[in-house]
């Protein structure tokens, strides 16, 4: 790229901003997670001096690690379930307000909201929201829909959907702006053409809408993946992981081993197969949906 | 020639942030003067004014000491603790943290034997192999039962439960009388193993006060069916609904607004909810220590403390002479008395020492720290050699959340008995 760059006459600025941005990638995703890696080699311990190499033997013990196979089950379901709802209901959402007026302009920055909140906020609402004396359980109440209050956090399962529920509503600003955009550039003579061949607003919407969002659902579904990967601080807020680690995700789970059970190197060893499960089911979606986008 | 220029302006930019973020506190060069940092924590009573004044307080003893404090950005001092560590900026003093795992990695230094000595009534309360680490200015009592005496009147009881059968028939009493017999803030998990931390430490602890030392031996497991007899306890608890259903799901700061509203007629909870028992109807409270089966006193105890010296720090002796001058301030005390329910354990000084106004509950409760009677080791509480591994408390806590759910008390022992094994290794 800086070669390139460099090739291009009279663009110091842009050769700087291309340094700059390489050197703060290298200082801040390349060197960390090379570093990672070598600790995941080791046991260190941030209270101990001294570090030993052990070889593979983190790697070994994930292997028989219960804990961790809850977690990267929880973590691997939440990112499919919530991703598929998100993306399914940002395209039905960005198809309802693809409309130009101030109201709509409005109700696009509504939806968008809940991806400018901090994750920490949104787990406190939430956390409100579900309580046992809850708003949720009020409403429920009043409308005579239940007659006792729901657990929504105190039981394994329900804590699980509400995890979800939260995420997919996070997540649903984001894909709804990514698909409204990709919406916006289908050009109108397309659809004007398709009513002149007498299509129907369904055929419409199968043949052109959904064929030309396809690039902006690899965009949204990929990001919507990696974000959910490494969902830590919405679960912190509003669960903490519990109860008894059934909302636990492989990234609360792995600050919990460096920061309470003191195990950098094995946090490190567990990092790093979060990243090669990220990469990889990343990849695999990426290119299922590039196949698509071909063969739609 | 102008991109080397840009790249060196970027360098020495770079170079100059690096610098400004790396200077630390450091010992002034030539006056004799030394900045210390100190890591503290806020809560509603100990806010920003109450360290501002107490470090102010303590600086003004020391000559040619300036405190610099880091406020942690919760309660969980142990984790920003390793953080600071763990990037190389580990502070001076530090409040209130778990000194056993810090002082296994030789990051403390002890207090002088001779001082703790001559200013505590239980100088060896929070020792780590025979050091003193924090001073042991108060102590709470982990868990207590707090009751309300109206809700008890009005389920017919009178007095309060002394063998594990009353409590339990008082519980079954409540219920019948359609009320909530023990209020429980599960959505918090160290709230959530309360009555479990009670249980065992009465039931366990009480019979072998040497039990947790002799688990870190090996000699006995939390699969004993001395252990699991105990935690079945708890569990039948749970089965016999003395706990409202969806108490998992109610956080400690509402379980508090619940209790002191009357919504729950007992309430499992440290010694420090003394200080949210609200002043005006402070009479309709008292307090008991978990029943034992043949209604002996056994006290659930952690002796508490002010801050751990770093082994590191500059300055040790002006590190010290600040601690000491803050621990034993009986300013700061009274704060952590009227706002956090803290016993005080200072030698030669009564309540009216501190200038404190406490409840007849506070003062009731305070009995069981004064008497001579059968104190143990809060499980899961307590700072000492009795603390549990680095980890393992919040798998104790995840047991107790998952007993709520589930009938399987073999398994959850079996598996905290498997994380000890881990955290231990």
């Amino acid at each position: 790229m800086i070669t390139r760059l460099r090739q291009r006459r009279g663009d110091p600025a842009l050769t700087a901003l291309a340094l700059l941005t390489l050197g703060l990638y290298i200082l801040f995703i390349i060197v960390p997670v090379i570093m990672s890696g070598w600790k995941s080699f080791t046991d260190e311990n941030p209270l101990l001096a001294q570090t030993r190499f052990i070889g593979l033997a983190n790697y070994r013990e994930m292997t028989h690690d219960s804990t961790l196979a809850a977690s990267l089950g929880f973590t691997l379901g939440l990112a499919a379930v919530v991703t598929l709802l998100a993306n399914a209901a940002g395209i039905g959402f960005a198809i309802l307000l693809n409309q130009t007026s101030l109201s709509f302009r409005v109700m696009r920055m509504l939806a968008f909201l809940p991806q400018v909140i901090s994750g920490v906020i949104v787990g406190f609402v939430w956390r409100y929201i579900l309580a046992e004396d809850g708003i949720l359980n009020h409403l429920l109440t009043a409308l005579g829909i239940i007659a006792q209050p729901i657990s929504w956090l105190g039981t394994p399962d329900l804590a699980m959907f509400s995890v979800g529920l939260v995420a997919t509503w996070v997540l649903t600003g984001f894909t709804t702006v990514v698909h409204l955009a990709a919406l916006q550039s289908i050009p109108v003579e397309m659809y004007q053409a398709a009513k002149v061949d007498g299509a129907s607003r369904w055929q419409q919407f199968r043949w052109i809408t959904l064929r030309m969002l396809a690039p902006g659902t690899t965009i949204s579904v990929t990001i919507s993946l990696i974000t959910m990967l490494k969902l830590y601080d919405i679960i912190a807020a509003l669960t903490s992981g519990g109860p008894a680690f059934a909302t636990q995700s492989t990234a609360l789970y792995i600050i919990n081993l460096a920061f309470t059970d003191d195990r950098f190197g094995y946090a490190s060893a567990v990092a790093m197969l979060l990243l090669a499960v990220s990469a990889v089911v990343a990849l695999s979606v990426t290119g299922l949906l590039r196949r698509r986008e071909v063969d739609l | 020639m102008r991109h080397n220029r840009l790249l060196t302006a970027c360098l020495a930019a770079g170079l100059a942030l690096t610098a400004a973020g790396c200077s630390a506190a450091s010992p002034g060069a030539a006056s004799g003067s030394v900045t210390l940092t100190y890591l503290t924590f806020e809560t509603p009573d100990l806010t920003a004014s109450f360290w501002k004044n107490s470090i102010d307080n303590a600086e003004a003893k020391v000559p040619g000491l300036t405190i610099k404090d880091i406020v942690s950005p919760n309660t969980d001092r142990d984790a920003y603790a390793k953080q600071l560590q763990a990037s190389g900026q580990f502070p001076d003093l530090l409040q209130s943290i778990t000194p056993s795992t810090f002082a296994q990695a030789g990051l403390l230094k002890p207090y002088p034997q001779d001082w703790v000595n001559a200013n505590f009534l239980d100088p060896m309360g929070n020792a780590n192999k025979g050091k003193v680490y924090i001073p042991p200015t108060n102590s709470q009592i982990i868990p207590m039962v707090f009751y309300n005496k109206q809700l008890f009147a009005r389920a017919g009881i009178s007095g309060t439960p002394k063998t594990w059968a009353e409590f339990t028939a008082d519980c079954a009493k409540l219920k019948a009388a359609g009320i909530t017999p023990i209020e429980l803030g599960g959505g918090d998990s160290f709230a959530a193993a309360m009555p479990l931390t009670g249980v065992l430490s009465v039931d366990v602890l009480g019979k072998d006060p040497n039990w947790l030392r002799e688990r870190y031996a090996g000699k006995v497991h939390f699969t004993d069916s001395n252990v699991e007899a105990a935690v079945a306890k708890y569990r039948t608890m749970v089965a016999n609904g003395y706990f409202e259903p969806g108490a998992l799901s109610v956080s400690y700061a509402d379980s508090i607004k619940d209790f002191t509203s009357g919504k729950a007629a007992m309430y499992m909870m440290g010694s420090w909810f003394l200080g949210s028992i609200p002043k005006a109807g402070a009479a309709d409270y008292g307090s008991f220590l978990t029943p034992a089966d043949d209604g002996s006193v056994v006290v659930p105890y952690a002796v508490g403390g002010s801050m751990a010296i770093s082994a590191s720090t500059p300055s040790p002796d002006k590190a010290t002479a600040f601690a000491e001058s803050w621990s034993l301030n009986p300013a700061n005390l009274k704060t952590l008395i009227e706002g956090d329910g803290a016993f005080p354990l200072i030698k030669g000084k009564t309540l009216q020492d501190y200038g404190v106004d406490v409840s007849q509950v506070y003062q009731d409760s305070y009995t069981y720290v004064l008497q001579n009677n059968t104190k143990v080791s809060a499980i899961g509480w307590v700072t000492n050699d009795d603390a549990m591994p680095s980890g393992l408390n919040d798998d104790f806590y995840a047991a107790a959340q998952a007993l709520f759910n589930s009938n399987d008390v073999a398994g959850q022992m079996a598996k905290l008995d498997s994380e000890w094994t881990t955290a231990t290794q």
